[in-house]
């Protein structure tokens, strides 16, 4: 009755000699010992694996777990014309760091992103693959803006750059794609921005699905204007922003929404039970067949056993929830 | 009147011989014994080199240490070590979980104090990974509040202090990396690092790096520390300004070189960064070491930084005639 997927990211590496390919393949490049098409490849036999440990979970919409995105922001920003890539800073307030853009002209899309790796994903997933991109606000937002003085005038540039980009995501057969804008968890007054770079954004997705997810904490005070946006599902993390639910359990969606039920950033497993009884609490505020549970952000801040445990319990809290109704 | 005394962060790189040690130990072809005698060798090693190029306040340098939460972490009670986390790039840790009530079972870091200490006549600083960031660095599975996990964390760290003290060390320095993580939690920082501080008669320290020093500065004079210990040249100096308007209540270690880079930092630009300090510090207050522990830096690297340091704090000394 409730599907389940995650929200992008995947540990990239376990405890076990055979999980750690793409730790060794990365420290053998900067050894000289391999060449970056090497690397490439073992990126590919990671997403695989990842992709399979997914498949096998039973989550009904995958990612491929951003593998060869050294971070959120540079992966995508690192690709634009007129930025550089700087020194490390803080992710949020996680204990990783992202390598930081640095914007010094007019920025814009020279090339794909991320067409290419979502096409392998699909190409070696039985589960329909999710593109994720990091989304326009939050970019403009952790960037070093030394050109355009606004982060209106940035954001309006980066949008239009991840708009093409969904263009040709569309075009290449993704039917789902999803934005991530957490900053909006952190600054809420952004969210006009957010919904005029959806806009932009909008017009190139034709019939695809297009998913707002925000993550890292709550959006109660913005969420009945956040059923405004133009995207076709919101996602939330509902642990980290447990905030959310009175609001959310007051008001019910017009929208179908991705639950973030499942703590992505604690180790202390869920029970299924109780998070099933809690979801079907929604089922009059929410339609829960056009919606999904998910973990509250990427999986990566885990360590990949209690990664595929998560995904395992995700999808037995919606069995559950499936069964009570 | 003493001015200007050196000191360092807490980390120095382990030489190669104590990295390929530690590999085999954690196949299991070496002994606990074994690598203990090699790690007291490179504690002993780097206690002669800091004597030898003149530092004033000495530190073991964390030879026996993985990461520094960790470390505590499988020192007490009440927690597991997690699978490996990535950190950034191709870096990765194992986080401490927090599995039952936190218990102190024993001494953590005494035994490597006492050590170093008994090593050298000049004081070395007993060094404590801090409440706050414990907390923020280790999944919790048992408490389920960040508050109530903190000043368990803080209760065990204040014995381990009193430890400390009780074993000799006059500076007691608070590790706290993780301070500017959540700015609403600064409140809970304070109490927190307050427990773990009160009462002591050694001279205490808070570091601290790599954080958004404005969104902090009005906590700096409410940590319950004598000093605080910050990276500035990392962050270009830029906060000098603010101490100027804003005068700082306590004594201030004030990195001069930066830890991240391969660069080796000449004598006289590090003289420049300790002119500018004395320009808004008085010298007795001012304490002159690295923006962070050197552990990432090659041994060769490590070394030229603190002679280069320690150089130019005497230069500066000397044209100021300070003793």
């Amino acid at each position: 009755m409730v599907k389940t997927t995650v929200v992008g990211s995947y540990p990239r590496i376990g405890d076990a000699f055979e999980e750690q390919a793409l730790r060794r393949g990365l420290a053998r490049l900067d050894r000289g010992e391999i060449t970056e098409a090497d690397l490439r490849a073992v990126e590919r036999d990671t997403v695989k694996t990842v992709l399979k440990e997914q498949n096998e979970a039973g989550i009904d919409l995958v990612t491929d777990g951003q593998i060869s995105w050294y971070d959120s922001q540079s992966h995508i920003a690192g690709k634009l014309a007129s930025i550089e890539i700087n020194g490390l800073v803080r992710y949020f307030d996680t204990n990783t760091y992202y390598r930081q853009p640095v914007v010094r002209g007019a920025v814009s899309r020279k090339g794909p992103l991320i067409v290419d790796e979502w096409k392998f994903a699909q190409g070696s997933s039985k589960a329909l693959v999710k593109a994720v991109l990091t989304g326009p606000v939050t970019l403009a937002s952790l960037s070093l803006d030394k050109h355009y003085g606004n982060k209106k005038a940035l954001a309006g540039d980066l949008s239009s750059a991840i708009g093409e980009e969904v263009g040709d995501l569309v075009k290449a057969g993704a039917s789902h794609i999803q934005i991530d804008e957490p900053i909006l968890t952190q600054r809420p007054a952004d969210l006009s921005l957010v919904s005029e770079s959806l806009d932009r954004i909008r017009g190139h997705k034709a019939k695809a699905t297009l998913t707002l997810f925000t993550f890292f904490g709550d959006v109660a005070r913005i969420y009945q204007d956040l059923q405004d946006v133009p995207a076709d599902i919101l996602g939330l993390d509902l642990v980290q922003g447990a905030a959310t639910w009175p609001v959310l359990a007051k008001h019910g969606s017009s929208k179908p929404l991705v639950l973030g039920v499942i703590d992505a950033r604690n180790t202390k497993e869920e029970d299924p039970v109780a998070v099933a009884t809690k979801v079907s609490q929604l089922k009059s505020a929410v339609d829960l067949k056009t919606s999904y549970l998910s973990p509250s952000n990427g999986l990566e801040f885990l360590p990949r056993d209690r990664a595929r445990r998560k995904l395992r319990i995700l999808h037995e809290a919606a069995r559950v929830v499936g069964v009570a109704a | 009147m003493t001015a200007l005394l050196t000191t360092s962060v807490g980390s120095f790189p382990k030489p190669e011989y104590l990295t390929r040690a530690r590999t085999k130990a954690a196949k299991g072809e070496l002994s606990s014994d074994a690598l203990r005698d090699l790690e007291q060798k490179a504690t002993s090693e780097w206690i002669r080199f800091q004597e030898e190029i003149g530092i004033d306040i000495l530190v073991d340098g964390e030879q026996y240490r993985g990461d520094m939460a960790t470390y505590f972490a499988e020192n007490l009670g009440g927690t597991e070590i997690s699978g490996l986390v990535r950190s950034y790039g191709n870096r990765y840790y194992k986080k401490p979980i927090v599995v039952g009530e936190l218990r102190r079972r024993g001494p953590i870091s005494v035994d490597w104090f006492s050590f170093a200490q008994s090593q050298t006549d000049r004081p070395v600083k007993g060094m404590i990974t801090g409440p706050y960031t414990m907390m923020d660095w280790s999944f919790d599975e048992y408490y389920g509040s960040r508050t109530d996990a903190c000043l368990a964390f803080a209760k065990l760290l204040h014995e381990e202090a009193v430890a400390l003290e009780a074993a000799g060390a006059k500076y007691v320095q608070v590790d706290e990396p993780a301070l500017s993580t959540r700015f609403d939690e600064l409140p809970l920082l304070v109490k927190a690092v307050g427990i773990v501080t009160k009462g002591l008669r050694a001279r205490t320290v808070l570091h601290t790096c790599y954080g958004n020093y404005n969104e902090i500065f009005d906590y700096f004079n409410k940590l319950p520390v004598d000093q605080l210990d910050l990276e500035m040249s990392n962050s270009g100096l830029d906060l000098l300004e603010r101490f100027k308007r804003e005068p700082l209540k306590k004594e201030i270690a004030f990195g001069v070189v930066d830890v991240h880079s391969h660069v080796i930092e000449p004598e006289a630009l590090i003289r420049e960064r300790i002119e500018k300090a004395l320009t808004i510090f008085q010298p007795d207050k001012l304490f002159i070491d690295p923006d962070c522990g050197l552990k990432t830096r090659s041994v060769d690297e490590a070394r030229d930084k603190l002679r280069n340091m320690v150089a130019a704090t005497h230069a500066v000394r000397q044209a100021h005639g300070l003793t």
